[in-house]
């Protein structure tokens, strides 16, 4: 065993350091609210574009909106995120890489799945 | 039910509707996307489809329990005053149930 470091004395955020395991359930908080918010709107917007024909015109208009693409992405980031998070986390519960080394993997893997996904979206989905 | 299998329950229910929310919102990703309705009466007529909408309503079901567990939970961890913690549970409530009548509603005078 090497010589182990002091562990720290406060939670200073610009010291301490989140291991990318800490990085995917803080995202995995911040995806999963940020798609609750966005319900109310995707309810309107759905039940807007299913009433008329005016109404299905006006809601692509609005999502063809440089604002809604904003939106929109940041909506694919955090469903791309919460899904694979997700799924790490239920292969963790059914004890499917829970050895350190395989979970700090996975947690890579889910970061950065999550901002492959959203990439690939914005080039083959709005560009 | 006691208090221990009430948070077992919240957090098989979690795991359940989790894998039938990730499921259905893929395939529907995948199915606008791939074959995606290009005008009103194309869009109209999916979701009038008999197995769009019983898809679809238990999409809502699922999302309304999977979405109250999670924020729940987190209101747990960062909302420590009661009275604000019960206020946004209430809030969280309303925001999901007025959606999903929202929803059904233009579901139901779609299909008409």
């Amino acid at each position: 065993m090497s010589v182990k470091k002091p562990a720290p004395k406060f939670l200073n955020l610009l010291v301490i350091k989140l291991p990318p395991s800490g990085i995917v359930s803080i995202a995995h908080r911040v995806s999963g609210v940020l798609m609750f918010v966005s319900i109310p709107v995707i309810a309107y917007l759905f039940a807007l574009s299913l009433e008329s024909q005016q109404g299905f015109q006006q809601v692509r208009a609005w999502l063809a909106s440089p604002p809604a693409l904003v939106l929109t992405v940041l909506l694919v980031w955090s469903f791309s995120h919460h899904l694979l998070a997700g799924i790490r986390h239920l292969l963790l519960d059914i004890d499917v890489g829970v050895e350190r080394s395989q979970a700090r993997a996975s947690a890579w893997v889910v970061n950065l799945g999550a901002l492959l996904l959203t990439a690939v979206y914005l080039f083959v989905g709005v560009l | 039910m006691t208090r221990t299998a009430q948070g077992l329950r919240a957090w098989l229910l979690q795991r359940f509707t989790a894998i039938f929310l990730g499921v259905y919102l893929v395939y529907a990703l995948l199915r606008l996307s791939l074959a995606a309705p290009l005008d009103y009466p194309q869009w109209r007529a999916w979701l009038a489809e008999p197995w769009t909408g019983v898809g679809t309503a238990l999409f809502l079901m699922a999302l309304v329990v999977h979405g109250w567990v999670g924020i729940r939970d987190v209101l747990i961890d960062y909302v420590h005053p009661v009275w604000m913690r019960l206020l946004l549970m209430a809030a969280t409530g309303l925001v999901l149930l007025v959606s999903l009548l929202w929803i059904v509603r233009a579901l139901l005078l779609a299909a008409r």
